[in-house]
């Protein structure tokens, strides 16, 4: 079952001796260069080079203010050392991978996995409205998104939060001071979901509906139809989409940072927040941009394990 | 197993509705509607907070019954030089934004339709970099500007954001022209069209979807970032509203609350516009295409 | 064929011409020198723009043809930080900038800022600042970097209505111990609600450093930073006495723990309880008789002279003297880069003497760093101002350097520790000697 216009199409190829660029690289490549040459060309002007830039800066001890910044050395691999041994920064990670984990990886992919399902139901009504309300996290700004959260979570008796736990007689808890990590992820998965929910979406979609009635016709219960059919026919876009999110996950910076500015005590400084203070705050650019390098280190090895594990062609 | 673009599916389904709604189902529906309702709760109670200042003549940072009144509206507005945040923002989003698209297009045509050496590499590469902060690449990316004296223009500046958001563009658009058969492309040539007159009829009709999101993702990315103006622009008259929305922290340190709230909901605006503009693609986005299981 | 090599005379010639006639407009065109000033605070902007016809006719008069463009841009420090740093790296920024004292360091010792030590000695005006805020503006390699305008005094206003009317003491305390025996009081009769708001904790972020522990610190100690090595002296006896101050204050409930905690805890504070009178002390700088509590204030007090009155900060221990703390407010750096420096020294000259700056410090409500301003109007006609300037002559103030960030963020953790009660004075000083020995570097610790 291929495309709609299957029939003539086959009988084209078959008396068109060679199609025009699907073989032979002397005739693609002036084409290429057209097409992709302008596009590649501005991403490494503007990319690229910042990025390769900012992998020389991480062998120096290259500061942007103080008396340190007239004369910056090249100093190896001693800003790797010191941060792989630095207990904020490996903390840092570790509550990077948490927040990636909680709220990519399982709360954005469930939630939004559950909403897809949901809205792809045929009976469903008001599918555009529910659309549209899940959206609106992900379509707002991020220092707008932290000001709304802030107005929910804020520590005294006024708090949305605090005034829905003092409906059962609570006291009012300052919740990003007792649970940060727990209220970052919240707010992030909150963000996300619509991300999630559109990408399972378009999955789904594909699916074919004859094979979930079959099964269904066969006294298949809906879990099971889920796990043996579905999933595993869109185990590709779940993949790519784990890919993505947690490569954006991995960059928040903003959302988090205006609500808890990394603390209490650091304990939501995300690695991007840990870069800011690095790179920004004391001008430690060499060591902020060492960070920045094992974090995209890290960031590659799991992309490779997501490939391998989805069998992803590119 | 292809998968391929079958619009008729939902149709399909309907078409197996012959029993009728048994106990189980109506459990199952009214399940579905709970929790659907409970998630849209989720989406929209933060919200309270900036409709409810932005009414408000007395707004504070949590949520409370407003005093009504439009005066942070019209403070908003009157307020010098602010509707020049608006436009300039609009400018920056719309131009930086149609720019990543035309970028997109072609590239992401010359990434799907042909397969060159390196391109695993490239897709990957553009993609991964994105993880670097831009806190550790905006010293070089500043002096780059300069050199090129596109610093302090508004059209550098749309450079520059088009740019930035070219990684995802491309992945988007690269799997929805993947997703349209090349045979169709080859029927287009065997009636006689050039290989740029086939794109046009043949392959822009079908990547609407993918146009959508890449549009939708390009212009909220553009239209949220402050950091690169912040750096890029000296002239206050060029500002973007995501720089001006800090405004309401004057320097009293005394934040005007309900300025600020009225600012958010400004700066929702064009997004949320756009979003409605493309949603009849954006749901129906093709992504599945971008990979082949 | 040909035609190449002559194409390519012509278009050397082309450059050349160009080259030529680059190099040769501003001689050529003769006059016309522009200048642009930056100010990242409305009020400055709209002082200086008042000022700037004054100064080109000033400039005019003595046969120079200089324009001045105003570069006004309302930003949040950090933002501000981060663009001109940017900017001085490139050599785009603006050629007088009005930077924030704590800010100054950082650039001088990067080699941004042009030193100004040969204008100012050829200045008569220069004669006429204090010696010690002279002194105070030398950096670690002997010179200076930044012309400053203006500054405030640092001190703890507090509300003489609310606490005659409880009948406490309103004479200077001596010490420390004094200044806790009334709070208590105040406290006491005050339904036992928190009565002083120091900077303190994270939420506060850099203000926690310079406005609450910094001048405390410098009270009882001023080696925790050599000019001279560029080095913290983490040892040095005054941070554990502080921290221990900070416990004290906050195991007695006389710090508001909560407020300290919002994200922005001078709101509640400062701007609501402070006029509200339900917290009765608040360690503040001059500005806040215009900027905070004054009729075009954040959040003006009604009858401002008759409530509200000032302390000087106590000694820690008994025998000592109380004092003022300067926080040298705002001065004017030129980028070393600047292709002007003559002229944007003619400017700073001009807004840093006489009427202009008269007028700059009544509209920022700052007190002057020289001698001769006193009886000038509009400023004359500002009695707390001008006993603000007088407090001055005999102000502490201890210059920092490279560092200062660092130690700020970590005295922000460690103060915040101890408001959240996870630590006594000793155990928050032991765990800042850690974080800034780390966040520092060898380089900076003594």
């Amino acid at each position: 079952m291929t495309s709609i216009t299957s029939a003539p199409a086959r009988a084209a190829t078959a008396s068109q001796p060679s199609s025009p660029g699907r073989r032979g690289p002397k005739r693609t490549w002036p084409l290429v260069l057209l097409l992709l040459g302008p596009g590649a060309a501005l991403i490494v002007l503007f990319i690229i080079v910042p990025a390769v830039y900012g992998l020389y800066l991480s062998f120096t001890n290259t500061q942007l203010t103080g008396f340190a910044a007239r004369s910056p050395k090249w100093v190896g691999i001693d800003n790797y050392t010191y941060l792989l041994a630095s207990q904020d920064f490996l903390n840092s990670l570790g509550q990077t991978g948490q927040f990636v984990l909680f709220s990519a990886i399982i709360g954005q992919t469930v939630l939004g996995m559950v909403a897809a399902i949901l809205l792809s139901r045929p009976w469903v009504r008001g599918k555009g409205l529910f659309g549209a309300a899940v959206l609106m996290p992900m379509i707002v700004p991020e220092v707008v998104a932290s000001l709304t959260w802030a107005s929910v979570l804020s520590n005294n008796s006024a708090g949305t939060l605090n005034r829905l736990t003092g409906v059962f007689g609570a006291d009012p808890t300052a919740w990003l001071q007792v649970v940060p990590m727990v209220s970052i992820i919240i707010v992030n998965v909150w963000r996300g979901v619509a991300f999630a929910m559109i990408m399972f979406q378009a999955a789904l979609e594909d699916v074919p509906a004859e094979l979930i009635e079959a099964a269904r016709m066969d006294g298949a219960r809906a879990l099971q139809i889920f796990r043996h059919i579905t999933l595993p026919l869109i185990r590709g876009p779940v993949f790519l989409y784990l890919l993505l999110t947690t490569i954006s996950t991995v960059g928040v910076f903003g959302l988090v940072y205006f609500l808890t500015q990394g603390g209490p005590g650091g304990a939501t400084r995300l690695a991007a927040i840990y870069i800011y203070e690095r790179a920004l705050q004391f001008a430690q650019i060499g060591i902020g941009s060492a960070a920045s390098m094992i974090l995209l280190a890290i960031v590659l090895v799991l992309g490779l394990v997501y490939v391998r594990l989805a069998k992803v062609e590119v | 197993m292809s998968s391929s673009v079958t619009p008729q599916a939902p149709g399909v389904a309907r078409q197996f509705r012959h029993r009728p709604l048994t106990a189980v189902d109506v459990v199952q529906r009214f399940f579905a509607y709970t929790l659907l309702g409970l998630l849209v709760l989720f989406c929209l109670v933060p919200f309270a907070w900036v409709v409810f200042s932005a009414v408000d003549g007395n707004a504070g940072p949590t949520v409370q019954l407003p005093a009504l009144s439009f005066e942070n509206f019209i403070r908003f507005f009157t307020n010098a030089g602010t509707p020049m945040l608006l436009v300039n923002s609009l400018i920056i989003g719309v131009g930086g934004t149609a720019l990543n698209l035309v970028l997109g297009i072609a590239g992401g045509y010359a990434l799907a339709r042909f397969e060159f050496k390196g391109r695993r590499a490239f897709m990957f590469s553009i993609l991964l970099i994105r993880v670097i902060p831009a806190p550790a690449t905006i010293v070089a990316l500043y002096l780059i500007m300069v050199n090129l004296k596109l610093t302090n223009t508004l059209y550098g500046l749309i450079l520059v954001e088009a740019v930035l958001q070219l990684p995802v563009t491309l992945w988007l658009l690269k799997g929805t022209i993947s997703a349209v058969p090349i045979e169709l492309e080859e029927a287009a040539w065997v009636d006689g069209n050039t290989r740029l007159q086939a794109i046009r009829r043949v392959v822009f009709p079908l990547v609407g979807p993918g146009l959508g999101a890449a549009a939708m993702l390009t212009f909220m990315g553009i239209w949220g970032d402050f950091l690169t103006p912040l750096v890029m622009l000296q002239s206050q008259e060029l500002y973007p509203l995501s720089i001006g929305l800090f405004r309401a922290f004057s320097e009293h340190n005394h934040v005007d609350w309900g300025l600020l709230a009225a600012s958010a909901v400004v700066y929702v605006v064009p997004p949320a516009v756009l979003y409605i503009f493309v949603r009849k693609h954006l749901l129906r986005s093709s992504l599945g295409g971008a990979v082949k299981g | 064929m040909k035609r190449t090599p002559v194409i390519a005379a012509l278009m050397a010639t082309l450059v050349a011409a160009g080259g030529l006639t680059a190099c040769s407009a501003p001689s050529g065109d003769g006059d016309a020198v522009t200048i642009s000033i930056m100010e990242t605070k409305q009020i400055g902007i709209d002082a200086v723009k008042k000022l700037i016809p004054g100064f080109e006719a000033e400039m005019k008069k003595q046969g120079k043809n200089i324009k001045v463009k105003l570069v006004g841009d309302v930003l949040t420090d950090p933002q501000f930080v981060t663009k001109i740093t940017q900017q001085f790296i490139a050599g785009e920024a603006p050629d007088v900038i009005d930077l924030g004292d704590s800010m100054v360091p950082g650039f001088a010792g990067a080699g941004y800022l042009a030193p100004l030590d040969d204008y100012l000695d050829k200045w008569d005006g220069w004669d006429h600042y204090f010696p010690h805020i002279q002194k105070a503006m030398v950096r670690q390699d002997g010179k200076i970097y930044a012309l400053v305008h203006d500054s405030g005094v640092q001190n703890f206003f507090y509300r003489k209505d609310i606490l005659t009317q409880d009948g406490v003491d309103t004479e200077q305390p001596k010490t420390w111990d004094d200044m806790i025996s009334r709070l208590e009081q105040v406290k006491a009769k005050n339904g036992d609600l928190p009565p002083i708001v120091i900077p303190a904790g994270t939420a506060w972020g850099g203000g926690s450093w310079g406005e609450g522990f910094q001048p405390i610190l410098a009270g009882v100690d001023q080696n925790y930073y050599s000019l001279k090595t560029g080095k913290w002296d983490l040892k040095s006896p005054g941070w554990e006495k502080t921290f221990d101050l900070y416990s004290e204050l906050t195991t007695k409930g006389l710090l508001p723990v909560q407020d300290l905690e919002n994200p922005n805890p001078w709101e509640p504070t400062k701007y609501d309880k402070f006029p509200a009178g339900k917290l009765q002390v608040a360690a503040q700088g001059t500005w806040g008789w215009k900027f905070d509590w004054g009729p075009d204030g954040a959040t003006p007090i009604d009858g401002l002279e008759t409530k509200v009155d000032t302390w000087q900060y106590p000694a820690m221990e008994a025998g000592g003297k109380t004092y003022g703390w300067s926080g040298l407010g705002s001065s004017y750096g030129i980028p070393e880069k600047s292709d002007h420096k003559e002229e944007a020294m003619l400017l700073a000259q001009y807004l840093s003497s006489g009427k202009p700056l008269a007028q700059v410090l009544v509209a920022s409500g700052a007190a002057p760093v020289r001698d001769d301003i006193a009886d000038i109007k509009p400023f004359a006609d500002e009695p707390k101002l001008v006993q603000a300037g007088k407090d001055l002559a005999s102000s502490l103030y201890v210059p920092t350097g490279d560092g200062s960030e660092q130690i700020a963020q970590a005295v922000a953790n460690a103060t915040e520790l101890i408001l959240q009660g996870k630590a006594d004075g000793k155990e928050a000083y032991d765990s800042f000697v850690k974080n800034a020995t780390d966040l520092l570097g060898p380089t900076l610790v003594k």
